[in-house]
């Protein structure tokens, strides 16, 4: 147990890039197939492990593994989870066998290189999750994109080149400013300690006055709002949603989005504290008005991807305003904080099964207007249950994980900001506005068009890969503890103690001693 | 009357022996030309290849017994040290993989004579000279060999209308450069009264503030940013590797590069940086402008040789702006972090060069982008090679590519330049949409039967195993082992930073 706690993220990180390789080079779409979800199962089964050993009752970075990468500029391979990425490294390996399960049926001759370009994004996705030293997160972090531009811009929709160039262009051009922003830490972590470390750990201890704080906090709050995508940075998302192919999209929306508020709770809010104290209004500002106005956008789409998509911005602001509910105290909310983490997760699944279930429409229908369909309900009752249910979850019925985490968030955010949350609740009630009526519009009126007449049910691979996310939907809205519980300290000793910022950590070979937890 | 013979010792020849041989041969292949016995091509080639393959060995060998300290021979005229042999060693590389290239080129088949071999040792002995001298007018003269020679190469190895309009313009504007240099050496000799690099720093400390000096300064910055294909004397770049046989733009945009910034480090590191407030605005400002216009011009090109020179444009911007991070400050970055961008981009422009010089061989013309449409089905490996030098000229991880643009913002904003890495940043962000043109062309598009049907390259294994070999370093060095490349970029730089 020794051994598997002290490699287990390394495992979880490069297993799927070796898998990536293996599919590539693959005699037959068949073996790759096999290749890509044996592997993916076993990084799940990695992630269930990290889950279990998981110290829940420390804020520790646990299961850390350090090397020297380039001892020349202090830059060290990192890998560590703590509460705040806990559930996004489970929830990226639980969605990826879902991904290549939905990709089972399909056979040509790129599918190899889908399947790679599948698993080489779930490696930067877990190490952009993991990573704990600046530099080894930004190799994942724009590595990510590489992969995701291939899928979007080869298996994407008619637009797609635009979507996928627009999508790359705006992430790098953050991200490279944000880099910039992180050189300049650096230099600054070296005048106040004599020693150059990129270190996560190491550069949470550097002190900067406000002005100089502010500029870095810029660079970096852009970097990932653009990721979020927090409006008025949001434009690529419809575009790359729209275009991308269905597990693009789940992907995009399930883990990718989540970079960019994970990336706040890391970097942002901890190494600017006080910079993010003043731009915390303005931050929620954007926040609301993101939540408003992806609302109303998404209220009047006919296609019902981009419906989705917007959605998304929507969901999103209450993951930003979570994370920047500042209190009368100074400190950040705990309640608004829990609320944004739980949020990402849920957002991940809920979103992600729409996603798949637009998907499944369209592979039917080869169209997404929401004015082709009409009274699905009657032929398709295993999708129609499922697609309430995500939408259920989507908008925070009681009872699914989506009413947990918004709930908190506008508890939290109520506290700090009472006007914000006025205006956020707006919202809630939009979402159940827009979702409910892209319910109605596909499942239910008169089953008049006759091509939908002979639309097929869910067959059981589809059912094979929606039933969880449901069944994990409501289980979040039931029993949130279950998945909080390990999260909190982490978040609690971020909200307390943000403006002093400092994290243990646990070495991977220290984790096994389960009965000290 | 008397001059005094210089007392050389062995280790002088022994560093010397890559610039004898390489003359040696150049004068040998030259003389094969006229003899009736052994007029063959084909034994130029065996010397070239053999003599460029000794050279390397010496030259590797002597980086690896040299220590930090470097020795001067023939009063400044040679210099034995780690930066001076890397400069020779990746010079050396370069022409080697650009013979073994050109070996399989069409260029080959219709064009070739011994006298290109003799031009080429020429310029290669001409550009391993200047990278290893103290002494102002043996650089010159060393730059000179390397310019004419390639002035010659451009317009006579595949004689046509293009490479003729690029040789001439190139010859034009290069000797204008060549002059205002020489100008701008000629009022430092006469405000120092010293030809060696290293005295005019000295006296340079005792004059502060003489005209004269900034005056050489100046001029001197401008000849080099012509050499260095700076912003905004870049004009004859475009023209010139358009023109020129894709082997001879491989070795102009690599191994020139490497001459003319190590060369540059010298002058402006060993020599001028007492007058850095005159020429870092300057050579700033032309990092900047190269950063800008190299990128937004790029982005209009359809040849990719055209479509590349622009790109190198931009990547001289980028090691200009390490240059200019040089003086005042912390000095321990910029110096390694250009000798390792150097290392990067030498490898990721063969690899690319190769693949184009492959895709050329059935055509004998420049292909431009749209030709590439497609070739992601048609030969799948040597799409995903070109991506990754793509992503790697744009600066994206996991390549080498991301590793010295990252080490280059260090040397940057260790002096606070932050204006011009956000110019850099901008920079990069817009040559990142013209180097996905190229991969969008490629797996993106489906291929017209008409430019498809065109590219129907023959298979080559030199051309592999160097196109192999260079995505093998791309992602090892950008992954594994930057450490390395970085340790001899910091070595190599040791003699010039002190540290």
């Amino acid at each position: 147990m020794q051994l598997i706690n002290s490699y287990i993220l390394s495992f979880l990180v490069f297993m799927p890039l070796i898998a990536a390789f293996a599919v590539f080079l693959s005699p037959s779409t068949a073996v790759a197939r096999w290749v890509a979800m044996g592997s993916s199962i076993l990084v799940f089964l990695g992630g269930l492990h990290v889950w279990y050993w998981f110290d829940g009752t420390s804020p520790a970075l646990q299961f850390v593994e350090s090397y020297d990468w380039i001892p020349t500029f202090g830059v060290k391979y990192i890998l560590g989870v703590d509460g705040l990425s806990l559930l996004l490294v489970v929830l990226t390996t639980f969605l990826m066998p879902l991904v290549l399960l939905s990709q089972w049926h399909i056979d040509n001759p790129r599918q190899k290189a889908f399947l790679a370009l599948l698993l080489s994004l779930e490696s930067g996705m877990i190490g952009a999750l993991a990573a704990m030293d600046m530099v080894f997160f930004y190799v994942f972090w724009e590595a990510m994109l590489i992969p995701m531009y291939f899928i979007i811009g080869v298996w994407g929709g008619k637009r797609r080149i635009y979507a996928a160039t627009k999508f790359i262009l705006y992430t790098v051009l953050g991200s490279l400013l944000m880099l910039a922003a992180a050189v300049l830490l650096y230099f600054a972590h070296f005048r106040q300690t004599g020693v150059y470390s990129t270190s996560l750990l190491d550069l949470y201890s550097v002190r900067l006055p406000l002005s100089g704080q502010m500029w870095m906090f810029t660079a970096f709050a852009v970097a990932f709002a653009i990721k979020v995508p927090m409006w008025p940075f949001h434009t690529w998302l419809p575009d790359a949603h729209v275009e991308a192919p269905t597990v693009g999209s789940v992907l995009l929306a399930g883990v990718l989005l989540k970079m960019g508020t994970y990336g706040l709770l890391r970097f942002a809010v901890p190494l600017f504290p006080d910079a993010m104290v003043v731009a915390a209004p303005l931050l929620i500002f954007c926040g609301v008005v993101g939540i408003i106005y992806g609302a109303l956008t998404a209220w009047v789409q006919k296609d019902a991807k981009k419906m989705v998509a917007y959605s998304s911005v929507s969901h999103l602001g209450f993951v930003v305003i979570g994370t920047f509910a500042v209190m009368a105290g100074g400190e950040l909310s705990v309640e608004a904080l829990t609320g944004a983490t739980y949020q990402m997760i849920n957002h991940g699944i809920s979103t992600g099964a729409l996603f798949f279930l637009v998907g499944v429409i369209y592979e039917r229908r080869h169209t997404r207007m929401l004015s082709d369909f009409g009274g699905l309900a009657e032929n398709m009752p295993w999708f129609a249950t499922l697609l309430i249910i995500a939408t259920l979850s989507s908008v925070g019925l009681p009872g699914t994980g989506g009413f947990v985490g918004e709930f908190l968030i506008l508890m939290g955010v109520f506290q700090a900001m009472p006007v914000a949350a006025i205006f956020a609740s707006l919202g809630v009630l939009l979402g159940a506005v827009y979702m409910l009526s892209l319910c109605r519009k596909i499942l239910f009126g008169p089953l008049d068009n006759p091509e939908n007449k002979v639309l097929k049910d869910l067959c059981p691979r589809e059912l094979g890969y929606l039933v969880p996310l449901a069944v994990l939907a409501i289980v979040m809205g039931v029993f949130p503890n279950a998945f909080m519980g390990k999260t909190k300290p982490s978040i609690e000793h971020l909200a307390k103690h943000y403006k002093n910022y400092s994290l243990d950590f646990k070495m991977g070979y220290e984790m096994s001693d389960k009965s000290a937890n | 009357m008397n001059f005094p013979i210089p007392q050389l010792s062995l280790s002088f020849y022994g560093s010397a022996l890559p610039i004898i041989l390489l003359s040696v041969t150049s004068i040998i292949a030259l003389l094969m030309g006229v003899s009736k016995r052994c007029n063959s091509v084909q034994s130029a080639i065996w010397i070239n290849k053999i003599s460029l393959f000794a050279a390397l060995l010496i030259i590797i060998r002597l980086y690896g017994i040299s220590g930090s300290a470097s020795e001067m021979f023939l009063s400044g005229g040679f210099v034995a040290g780690r930066l001076g042999y890397f400069g020779q060693g990746i010079i050396v590389a370069v022409a080697l993989v650009v013979s073994l290239l050109m070996g399989v080129s069409y260029i080959k088949a219709k064009f070739f004579r011994g006298e290109i071999i003799a031009l080429f040792h020429m310029v290669i002995a001409g550009m391993l000279t200047m990278v290893a001298t103290d002494d102002l007018v043996t650089l010159f003269i060393g730059l000179e060999m390397a310019s004419i020679g390639i002035y010659a190469l451009i317009g006579y190895v595949s004689p046509n209308k293009l490479s003729q309009e690029g040789a001439i313009k190139y010859f034009v504007l290069g000797s204008i450069a060549a002059a205002i240099l020489l100008f701008g050496f000629a009022f430092l000799y006469a405000a120092t009264g010293t030809l060696r690099i290293s005295e005019i720093s000295v006296a340079i400390g005792k004059i502060s503030g003489h005209s004269w000096v900034e005056l050489g300064a100046i001029l001197t910055i401008v000849g080099i940013g012509f050499k260095m294909a700076l912003v905004p004397f870049h004009m004859w770049t475009p023209d010139a590797y358009e023109g020129a046989p894709t082997g001879l733009t491989a070795f102009m945009a690599t191994a020139m590069k490497t001459m003319i910034m190590v060369a540059a480090i010298r002058v402006f590191e060993n020599g001028l940086s007492g007058v850095h407030g005159v020429w870092v605005p300057v050579l700033g400002f032309m990092a900047a402008a190269s950063l800008l216009f190299a990128n937004i011009l790029a982005l209009a090109q359809q040849s990719v040789k055209r479509l590349l020179a622009y790109s190198s444009i931009a990547h001289s911007g980028y090691m200009a702006l390490a240059l200019t991070a040089m003086s005042g400050g912390v000095r321990q970055y910029s110096v390694p972090s250009i000798l390792f961008y150097l290392i990067s981009y030498v490898i990721v422009s063969l690899g690319a060069f190769a693949i184009i010089m492959w895709l050329e061989n059935e055509r004998c013309e420049n292909i431009i982008v749209d030709d590439l449409t497609g070739l992601a089905k048609q030969h799948p490996f040597a799409a995903v090679a070109l991506s990754v030098f793509m992503f790697s000229l744009g600066g994206m991880p996991p390549t080498v590519g991301f590793i010295s643009k990252l080490y280059i913002f260090n040397a940057a904003l260790s002096n606070n330049l932050v204006g011009l890495v956000i110019i850099a940043a901008i920079g990069s962000t817009i040559s990142l949409y013209y180097y996905m043109r190229v991969i969008v062309r490629m797996f993106m598009m489906e291929g017209s039967p008409v430019l498809g049907s065109l590219i129907k390259p023959q298979r080559s294994l030199t051309t592999t195993v160097i196109v192999g070999g260079s995505v093998a370093l791309i992602l090892l060095l950008g992954t594994l082992l930057p450490e390395k490349a970085l340790r001899v970029a910091k070595h190599s730089a040791a003699e010039v930073t002190g540290g």
